[in-house]
């Protein structure tokens, strides 16, 4: 064929088609990393910048404790395609046993955390925490994946979750996306937990989409836009941030169940990074408690909210 | 979700004369109460997001558009931004320039709002009502059709040929709405014709 004419090129985009992937795994590697600096940048100007501070220590020490960790024992194979056929998460929370890897996760994440400048109260838990027998040790981590967190422990479980949060995020970046199916509403395709935020992402081939990021394992999976992410109404949904805002974390509320998950603006601010803006965005809940809406998301750093 | 509300619960049940949340139990509880605190006089802004088709050709384009104002609320609702739906399966995000410039038509000072007519010989348009506009439509159409219907070919075949008036109908329509106007404008012999119906 001869080349005459204008030399030939790429069609021309007239315009960015999405096409959003159903789940995203997380990169454990860098998601604490990244969390670390956000609370960081956020502790600059805010009025709870000590435990903004506080929390950013705590995801750098899940990010530096990954260093050689061994192999999280993964549910086997024929597990994991019987949960797939039912609409059944691959990891069962329910069914979860530690590993050595979660020993070693939480021995690190105990010396780490007990470097960080804290409160007399949260050095106490930590104490206590990282003294546990395996036993109490054992029954802490099934109460934070079962979502019934003792209020008069919270404290001592924050340690526990945050551990949980890199164990499960390993676990969750060994999965294969492909075979991920939904799961039922407001649940995370690899751990059936419960969404700590949406976003409407900027990324490259799905911008303008919205996804969902897991409380516990940071699996981010797409949700239909203007629709409740807890009780699937498309009706009644509204968007509340705090007058005068900059429109990049605003709830998402819902007039059928009158509760809400914070949405956030990546595609105008990819700074926003969902765990950390979450916390940082308490007035919202704040107001949106006294306006009789409920807490819909999951977030250990945020509990009581 | 009835596990994560079961927690709450318990936690707020529980939570007299302890540290009801983790910032509190953390030992963050000054810092917690100072931030409440200004949190206080500020006020929730909200908008809503409505998903909607555009009316402009036949592709019927799925987009968002926000606004500000409560309508359930009694309040004035205005639209602030228009884009393209991501979630939907004929533009998956993209608008044409039509589409793009949507916002323009919304709020255009110059946006027909009522019919309107310019007569032969005037300079401008008028308004007219309904009746008046509906009735003459109607007589119009049917002089063009009575002097330019095509009844038969040069063959001799039966073919009924209006070619002489041309007839676009809206995409923003149901399946039963396409399907009426369709009957109705083919029947007339109408064969300059474009809605929905067509893809």
């Amino acid at each position: 064929m001869s080349e005459t004419g204008a030399s030939r090129h790429d069609p021309i985009p007239i315009g960015e088609i999405a096409a959003p992937p159903f789940a995203r795994l997380p990169d454990p590697s860098a998601l604490f990393a990244a969390r670390a600096l956000r609370f960081w940048a956020l502790a600059q100007d805010h009025a709870l910048a000590p435990y903004l501070r506080f929390l950013g220590h705590l995801s750098e020490c899940q990010h530096r404790l990954q260093e050689g960790l061994p192999e999280p024992d993964m549910p086997a194979a024929d597990m994991r395609a019987r949960a797939r056929e039912h609409g059944m998460p691959p990891l069962d929370r329910g069914r979860f046993t530690a590993d050595a890897a979660l020993d070693v996760t939480l021995d690190r994440l105990f010396a780490l955390a007990a470097e960080i400048d804290m409160p007399d109260s949260a050095r106490a838990a930590l104490v206590r925490a990282s003294a546990a027998d395996p036993v109490a040790r054992d029954a802490m981590v099934r109460a934070v994946l079962a979502d019934a967190i003792p209020v008069e422990t919270v404290a001592d479980h924050v340690y526990v979750a945050a551990a949980l949060q890199v164990h499960f995020a390993r676990m969750a970046a060994r999965l294969d996306v492909a075979v991920l199916v939904p799961v039922g509403e407001g649940a995370c395709p690899a751990c059936g937990e419960a969404p700590v935020a949406s976003a409407i992402v900027g990324w490259q081939g799905a911008h303008g989409a919205r996804f969902c990021t897991c409380s516990l394992c940071a699996t981010q999976w797409h949700v239909v836009r203007i629709k409740c992410v807890l009780c699937d109404s498309t009706e009644g949904i509204a968007y509340q941030e705090l007058e005068g805002g900059a429109g990049t974390v605003k709830a998402e509320t819902c007039e059928n169940c009158h509760g809400y998950v914070k949405i956030l603006a990546q595609q105008k601010d990819p700074t926003l990074e969902p765990v950390a803006d979450d916390v940082a965005s308490l007035g919202l809940d704040l107001l949106l408690r006294e306006a009789g809406y409920r807490r819909g998301a999951v977030n250990p750093f945020l509990l009581g909210y | 979700m009835n596990m994560e509300l079961s927690r709450r619960t318990f936690l707020k049940g529980a939570s007299a004369g302890l540290a009801g949340t983790t910032i509190g139990a953390l030992g963050f509880g000054e810092a917690e109460t100072a931030y409440a605190a200004a949190i206080r006089p500020f006020k929730l802004a909200g908008t809503t997001e409505t998903r909607n088709t555009c009316t402009y050709c036949s592709v019927a384009c799925g987009i968002i558009m926000y606004s500000k104002g409560n309508l359930a609320k009694g309040e004035k609702a205005d639209i602030i931004h228009i884009e393209g739906d991501v979630d939907h399966p004929t533009n998956r995000g993209t608008l044409c320039p039509k589409g793009a410039a949507l916002l323009d038509y919304v709020h255009a000072e110059t946006r027909l709002k009522y019919p309107m007519v310019r007569k032969p010989g005037s300079d401008k348009f008028e308004r007219v009502s309904w009746d008046y506009a509906l009735d003459r439509i109607a007589r119009l159409m049917k002089d063009d059709r009575d002097r330019n219907i095509v009844e038969k070919n040069n063959d001799g075949v039966t073919v009924n040929r209006w070619t002489t008036t041309g007839f676009l109908a809206a995409s923003a329509t149901t399946n039963e709405t396409a399907w009426a106007t369709y009957k109705v404008v083919r029947s007339a012999g109408m064969v300059v014709f474009d809605n929905q119906a067509r893809v």
